[in-house]
C-alpha cells in the first residue's frame, strides 16, 4: 500500500472501500458540502451525506413506466442504485431562487440583489447520464453571450465524483443516447464499484489532489477487466433503447402527424416529466408583494412547457391543447435542442418514463411515431 | 437572418438576471382606446447616455409587484433622450401600467432582440405591411427611413386597423407622406362617414404596383394577418428571403434563457422578434407550435 | 374621339382586359358604358334589381349594409380596377346584396350583366375568361371577408375575439 504520492491524471487506482470515508472527510475539510444518494422517508433522494454508511447500500430501485419502488435486497454495494426523481439540477439550478428584493422608501424602490452564494458542492455518485445532463445544462446557462449567475456560482465550484453504472434500471436507455453506462464526460473522479474495492479514475487536478495522501494502489489488469466486463454487460442488459438515427428529422418533418394527438389523449399535462428531467431548464419569474405594497421579492422558479401559463400571451395561449404541449416537449428534447445546442436534450436517464402517471414512454412514442410514418 | 444585435446596453447586462434600471415616465400620449404611448427617461444619466436601440427591438418594462411585459420601442432610434413605448392594456402588467402617471418610475431592461434589416434594405423598395398594434415596432424603421430617405427606393406603408378610431399615429401620416412614404391605410369596418379604404391589409397588395424582385417586405401584426401578408408577398414574387416578420410570443427573460418564447429552434426574444421569412418557413404553418 | 374608341382605350388600361383577344375586347366594349360618379352618389342600393357590373377606373366606391340598430356598416371599398356588383354576372342573383356609394368623384365602366351572361353563353371561350376572372374576384373578397370575420385586431381578452 502506497500512500505518500498522488496518482497521475488519467490513471485508475483502487482503494479499499473504507478509505472512501477518508476521501469524504478530505472533501469536507476542503469546505465542500457533500451530497449524494440517501434513503430518507422511505425513498431515494439526494441529500447531505457524511460517510459511506449514509449511502443506500443494500437498496435497489425497481422502475417501470409510471412505477417506482425502493427495494431492500441486502446487497453489499454502496453505489448500485439507479437514481429516483431527484437530480443534481436541484443544486445547480434550484427550483426557487431569489433574484432580488425591492423595498420602497420615500417613493423610490431600492434594489437588494443577493450575491449568488451557493456552497461548493461535492456531488458523490453522478451517473454518466447525469453528468451528460449537467453538461447539457452548461450549454444553456453558460453561453458565450449570456451567463446565468446563479447557475455559474454553483457550477464552477462543484466537485464531481461520477459513478459507472453496472446495474441499470429497466427504464434506462443511456447506452443508446451515448451517455452511459460508462461515464463519458469530464468528472473529477470516476468510480467503479467492485465487490471488494472502489476503482477511481482520476479526471482532474482537483481529483488528484483529493486522492493524494490516501492509501491507494494501481488498479490491476484483473480488476480493470472485471470493471470493463461489468460495463459491457450493463450496456447489453439495458432495459430500453432509443433509435436516434433519424432524429431530429423524424420529428421536425412530422410536426403535424396525427400521432401527437393520440399521445395528447393520454398525457395529463402534469409537468412531472419536466420537473424530474435533469436537462429541462425553463423558468419563470414571480413577484411576491408585501401586503403594504412596500416590498416585493422577485424569484425565479422552475416552469414547464406543460403549464398552460407557459405559452400564454396577451389574451390567449399559443399552445392551448395538451398534444401541442407534449409535442413542444418532445420536439425540443429530441429535435430543436440539437439545432440550439448541438446535442439532444435527452440523456436516456428514464426519469420521465418512471414518473409519468400515465406511463407515457418517450422511447415507445418515438418508435410508434416512426412505425406510423413508414 | 434578421439583423442580430450584439452590443449590450447598461440596461441589458449579460450576467444579471432580470435586474432592471429605473426610468421615469415623462409623458403619456393616448393613441387610441386602450393604447397609450409611454415616454421613458432613464433616471441614471450614465444609462441614458449609453442607451441605444435599433428599429424592431423591444424593452422589458417592469412594475414592482406585478412583473414584466415585453414592449416594442416605437420612437426614433436617433433620438434616445426619451424612449417611446406604445402599450396596449391587455394583461396584468399592462393594465397596471395604464394606471401610471407622469413622474412615476418603472423598471426597464433592454433593448432585446433582432432588428429590422435597415442596412440590407438600402437600395431596395420597402413595403411595410402592418396592422393594429403591429405599427409601433415598425415606427422606428419609418423614422430611420425618413432620416436616411435617399438610401431607399420607393417606400409604402400599408396599415390596417379595426376601425378608424383604432388607428395609431394618424396625425403623423401626412408628415410621412411628405417624406416620400406612400401611406395606404385601411380599416376592417367603418361607418358611412369614413372616406378612406375599407378592407384588410393583405388586400392592399392589390392596390399598388410593386417591383417585387427589388422589394423588401416588413410585416408585423396579429399572426393571422402576418400569414396572409406573407402569402400576398410570395404570390407577387417577392423572394422569401426579402420578407421579414416580427413575431410575438411569451417573452420573459429577453436573454434566450427561460425558454418561454420558443418557436421551433428559435428563442423569439433573442433570435427574433424579427425573422427573415425563409428561416421560419418550416414552422410557419404548424398549428399550435 | 369616337366614343367606342375612347371606351376601348379605357378598357385596355385595365390589366385583365389587356390579356383579351381583340374579338373578345370588342364584344365586351359593345355592352359597356363609361360613367362618371360624384362623391356621395349612390350607385345602387341593397334590394335593387341587379343590372350591371362595375369596374372602378378612378375614385373609390364603398359597399355598405344597413344593420338596424347599428346603422350603416361599411365593409369594403373598391379602388381602381376593382370590380363591384360581380354577383350579377351569375344567373341566380337578381338583387343587390349591398349598397354602393361613391366616396369621391370617379369614373366607372358599367357592363350590362344580362348581356354579359348572354355573350358568355354564346362564346364559351369568353365565358371561361370572364368566369375565371370572377372566380379570382370572389376568392379575394372571400379571403377579405374571412379576415374581417376573425376580427383580428380585436382586444384579445374580449370574448368576441376568440
Amino acid at each position: 500500500m502506497q500512500s505518500d504520492r498522488s496518482p497521475e491524471i488519467g490513471s485508475t487506482v483502487a482503494i479499499q472501500k473504507n478509505v472512501f470515508n477518508s476521501l469524504l472527510s478530505k472533501l469536507k475539510e476542503q469546505g465542500y458540502e457533500i451530497v449524494g444518494p440517501h434513503v430518507e422517508n422511505e425513498t431515494l433522494v439526494y441529500a447531505p451525506i457524511a460517510k459511506l454508511e449514509d449511502l443506500p447500500r443494500g437498496f435497489v430501485t425497481e422502475q417501470e413506466a409510471g412505477s417506482f419502488r425502493l427495494v431492500y435486497t441486502g446487497h453489499t454495494r454502496y453505489f448500485d442504485i439507479i437514481p429516483g426523481a431527484q437530480s443534481w439540477k436541484q443544486y445547480l439550478f434550484p427550483s426557487r431562487a431569489e433574484l432580488f428584493t425591492l423595498r420602497k422608501a420615500d417613493g423610490t424602490w431600492n434594489m437588494e440583489t443577493p450575491r449568488p452564494t451557493a456552497p461548493a458542492y461535492a456531488f458523490i455518485g453522478v451517473r454518466g447520464c447525469e453528468l451528460a445532463a449537467i453538461q447539457i445544462q452548461d450549454n444553456a446557462f453558460l453561453r458565450g453571450d449570456f451567463t446565468d449567475p446563479i447557475y455559474r456560482a454553483a457550477r464552477e465550484k462543484a466537485f464531481i465524483l461520477a459513478v459507472n453504472c453496472l446495474h441499470p434500471a429497466s427504464t434506462c436507455f443511456c447506452a443508446s443516447m451515448g451517455t452511459g453506462p460508462r461515464v463519458e464526460g469530464d468528472a473529477d473522479l470516476t468510480l467503479t464499484e467492485l465487490e471488494d474495492v472502489f476503482l477511481l479514475n482520476v479526471g482532474s487536478e482537483l481529483g488528484r489532489n483529493i486522492l493524494s495522501g490516501l492509501p491507494f494502489e494501481s488498479a490491476s489488469a484483473f480488476v480493470l477487466n472485471a470493471a470493463n466486463r461489468g460495463l459491457e454487460r450493463a450496456a447489453q442488459q439495458m432495459g430500453r433503447s432509443m433509435d436516434t438515427s433519424d432524429l431530429p428529422d423524424l420529428i421536425l418533418n412530422n410536426l403535424d402527424h396525427v400521432h401527437w394527438r393520440e399521445i395528447g389523449e393520454r398525457c395529463l399535462s402534469c409537468a412531472n416529466c419536466t420537473q424530474v428531467c435533469p436537462t429541462c431548464f425553463c423558468w419563470d419569474a414571480t413577484d411576491t408583494l408585501s401586503l403594504d405594497g412596500n416590498q416585493t421579492r422577485r424569484e425565479r422558479v422552475w416552469d414547464s412547457c406543460f403549464n398552460p401559463g407557459y405559452s400564454y400571451q396577451a389574451g390567449g395561449n399559443t399552445r392551448p391543447t395538451i398534444h401541442s404541449r407534449y409535442r413542444q416537449w418532445m420536439s425540443h428534447k429530441l429535435g430543436t435542442w440539437k439545432v440550439q445546442y448541438g446535442t439532444f436534450g435527452c440523456t436516456g436517464c428514464g426519469r420521465c418514463i418512471t414518473w409519468c402517471p400515465a406511463a407515457i414512454d418517450i422511447t415507445v412514442e418515438i418508435a410508434n411515431l416512426r412505425k406510423e410514418i413508414r | 437572418m434578421a439583423t442580430h444585435v450584439h452590443s449590450h446596453s447598461p440596461a441589458s447586462p449579460t450576467e444579471r438576471l432580470l435586474e432592471p434600471v429605473w426610468a421615469e415616465v415623462t409623458a403619456i400620449t393616448p393613441e387610441a382606446e386602450g393604447i397609450s404611448t409611454y415616454w421613458l427617461k432613464f433616471s441614471d444619466p450614465a444609462v441614458a447616455a449609453a442607451y441605444t436601440f435599433q428599429p424592431g427591438q423591444f424593452n422589458m418594462i417592469y412594475l414592482p409587484g406585478y412583473g414584466e411585459a415585453a414592449i416594442s420601442i416605437c420612437s426614433d432610434p436617433e433620438s434616445t433622450s426619451v424612449i417611446g413605448h406604445s402599450i396596449r392594456f391587455v394583461g396584468n402588467v399592462t393594465r397596471a401600467i395604464s394606471r401610471l402617471k407622469v413622474g412615476d418610475v418603472v423598471g426597464v431592461r433592454g433593448p432585446f432582440g433582432s432588428a429590422w434589416p435597415m442596412k440590407e434594405m438600402e437600395g431596395h423598395d420597402v413595403i411595410i405591411a402592418c396592422g393594429g398594434i403591429g405599427l409601433p415596432p415598425l415606427r422606428p424603421a419609418i423614422y430611420h427611413i425618413m432620416n436616411h430617405r435617399e438610401k431607399f427606393g420607393k417606400v409604402f406603408l400599408l396599415y390596417g386597423a379595426r376601425t378608424p378610431k383604432d388607428m395609431l399615429y394618424p396625425t403623423e401620416f401626412e408628415e410621412w407622406e411628405r417624406a416620400g412614404i406612400q401611406v395606404q391605410v385601411t380599416v376592417d369596418r367603418a361607418d358611412e362617414d369614413w372616406q378612406g379604404q375599407v378592407g384588410v391589409v393583405p388586400m392592399l397588395f392589390y392596390r399598388f404596383r410593386m417591383d417585387a424582385p427589388n422589394s423588401v417586405v416588413l410585416t408585423c401584426g396579429p399572426e393571422i394577418m402576418i400569414r396572409f401578408v406573407v402569402y400576398e408577398g410570395l404570390a407577387r414574387r417577392v423572394p422569401a428571403d426579402q420578407i421579414y416578420v416580427s413575431l410575438e410570443r411569451n417573452m420573459k427573460c429577453g436573454q434566450g434563457s427561460c425558454g418561454h418564447c420558443q418557436l421551433g429552434p428559435y428563442f423569439i426574444c433573442k433570435d427574433g422578434p424579427v425573422f427573415r421569412f425563409d428561416t421560419l418557413q418550416p414552422y410557419f404553418n404548424v398549428e399550435e407550435f | 374621339m369616337d366614343p367606342l374608341d375612347e371606351l376601348r382605350l379605357e378598357l385596355q388600361k385595365i390589366p385583365w382586359f389587356r390579356e383579351l383577344q381583340i374579338k373578345h375586347l370588342d364584344m365586351l366594349a359593345g355592352i359597356t358604358q363609361l360613367r362618371s360618379v360624384k362623391a356621395g352618389e349612390v350607385l345602387f342600393r341593397e334590394g335593387d334589381r341587379a343590372g350591371a357590373i362595375y369596374i372602378v377606373l378612378s375614385g373609390r366606391i364603398a359597399l355598405d349594409m344597413a344593420v338596424p340598430p347599428r346603422g350603416k356598416i361599411r365593409f369594403h371599398t373598391a379602388e381602381m380596377w376593382e370590380v363591384i356588383g360581380w354577383s350579377s354576372a351569375t344567373p341566380v342573383v337578381y338583387q343587390r346584396t349591398a349598397s354602393a356609394t361613391a366616396v369621391v368623384d370617379g369614373r366607372l365602366a358599367m357592363i350590362d350583366s344580362a348581356k354579359l351572361r348572354e355573350l358568355c353563353d354564346q362564346d364559351h371561350d369568353l365565358g371561361y375568361l370572364v368566369m375565371r376572372r370572377l372566380a379570382n374576384i370572389v376568392a379575394s373578397r372571400l379571403m377579405s371577408s374571412r379576415l374581417q370575420l376573425l376580427d383580428m385586431f380585436a382586444d384579445p381578452e374580449t370574448k368576441n375575439a376568440k
